[in-house]
């Protein structure tokens, strides 16, 4: 169900940004199976930032192997596929702390925002440049 | 067959290179985009430098004719289509023999083509907006929201989908654009409460800031970052990181309010 709720709002999410044609069926699945992967790794192992590594790693390189398929800039694919993983529940919940003049609870989330986001930068940035230095490899050989 | 000249070679180039950057493609892509183009047309010795607020380029074919352009750049907005269509354009370009500026698209023609991608046509208003509802509702569902919050959801990001429609006519800076919407997210949806009983807004009012989220920003400050373009880089990054503050600025200073009337 949940994986149902991601591939829809990525959807509609796409469509706002002007893309067209069946590719916002493939951007959709994506976006599905990034949240979907994001679950299944917090249900083993219990880690938030460790599955949003994994999940962003994976996610990240189904995109950069569809978008050379179909022909599609890669960068259009990751940015719509992380959206449902970047962290905008804790930045509301962090304002909320500070209006209630409850530091604790608005450092704490905070903390959170900052975690996640430099994670999901991270795995972007693993996944860029192992891609470029596979396909640096093929050229020469 | 005709040979493009080194004036006309520099304009479709930084035409090129302003289409890609206003609709939020990463510094690296434009720079390629841009020599590539000059050097279908050949004009091999051909520097771009680009950064998110303007482009220079010096196109040259040999020691003797240099020309160099810069143009700024204004309004930048997200349009993953146009991007898309502009490198399909490049490539097939790159394609077609195209040997020693001999090519068989004039300059008029390929303008012709540019212009024909910027002014193409978008999906109609009320099918975004009706999107941008979708997109809202689920992630208050994908957040925990029940079925009623979902409905709740949707019509405050139809709301705010358009009301940004309407401040984007205005505009406005990007900063106070993010303000306002995401006080609006708070505003649409207090009221929607006040009538319907038996809901959680937290869910709502996430499902609708996840609309203003500065996604594209931090993906391109990452990507710029890694592949050494820094300038741009950080730029985008504190981009994002304002954009984050403006969205909760707007709903905080919005839930204050409402707390101060009463609700």
């Amino acid at each position: 169900m949940q994986f149902i709720w991601a591939a829809l709002s990525i959807l509609g999410f796409s469509i706002r940004v002007n893309l067209k044609g069946w590719k916002i069926l493939l951007l959709a699945l994506g976006g599905g199976l990034s949240w979907g992967l994001y679950l299944i790794f917090l249900y083993y192992s219990n880690s938030l930032l460790f599955s949003i590594f994994c999940a962003v790693i994976l996610v990240c390189s189904y995109s950069e192997i569809v978008a050379r398929l179909i022909r599609v800039p890669v960068s259009v694919f990751v940015t719509c596929v992380i959206i449902p993983l970047v962290p905008g529940s804790s930045l509301y919940y962090a304002m909320q702390g500070f209006i209630a003049g409850n530091s604790a609870l608005a450092s704490e989330h905070t903390y959170k925002v900052l975690l996640i986001s430099g994670t999901i930068a991270m795995a972007i940035a693993v996944v860029s440049s192992v891609t470029n230095i596979m396909f640096r490899l093929r050229n020469r050989f | 067959m005709t040979a493009i000249n080194i004036k006309e070679a520099t304009e479709i180039s930084l035409e090129i290179g302003r289409m890609l950057l206003q609709s939020g493609a990463t510094t690296n892509r434009v720079e390629r985009m841009m020599r590539k183009v000059s050097e279908v047309f050949g004009y091999q010795h051909t520097e771009a430098y680009v950064t998110p607020t303007g482009i220079f380029i010096s196109v040259s074919d040999s020691q003797t004719q240099l020309n160099t352009s810069i143009r700024r750049i204004e309004n930048r907005r997200t349009d993953l289509g146009k991007i898309t269509r502009v490198s399909h354009l490049v490539s097939e370009l790159e394609q077609q023999s195209c040997r020693e500026g001999q090519c068989r698209l004039s300059a008029a023609d390929f303008m012709r083509k540019l212009a024909e991608i910027d002014n193409a046509k978008d999906y109609p208003a009320w099918f975004t907006v009706f999107c941008g509802g979708l997109t809202s509702g689920c992630f208050c569902l994908l957040f925990g929201g029940s079925w009623a919050e979902f409905a709740v959801a949707y019509a405050v990001g139809i709301l705010v989908s358009l009301a940004l429609r309407l401040l984007g006519l205005l505009q406005i800076n990007n900063f106070l654009l993010n303000i306002l919407g995401a006080a609006l997210v708070v505003t649409f949806a207090k009221l929607i409460d006040l009538g319907v009983p038996n809901i959680a807004l937290d869910n709502i009012i996430i499902g609708g800031i996840m609309l203003l989220v500065p996604g594209l920003s931090f993906v391109n400050a990452i990507r710029d970052t890694m592949s050494g373009d820094l300038v741009s880089g950080t730029a985008r990054a504190v981009e994002a990181v304002f954009i984050a503050v403006a969205i909760a600025a707007g709903s905080g200073v919005m839930l204050k309010l409402w707390e101060l009337w009463g609700y």
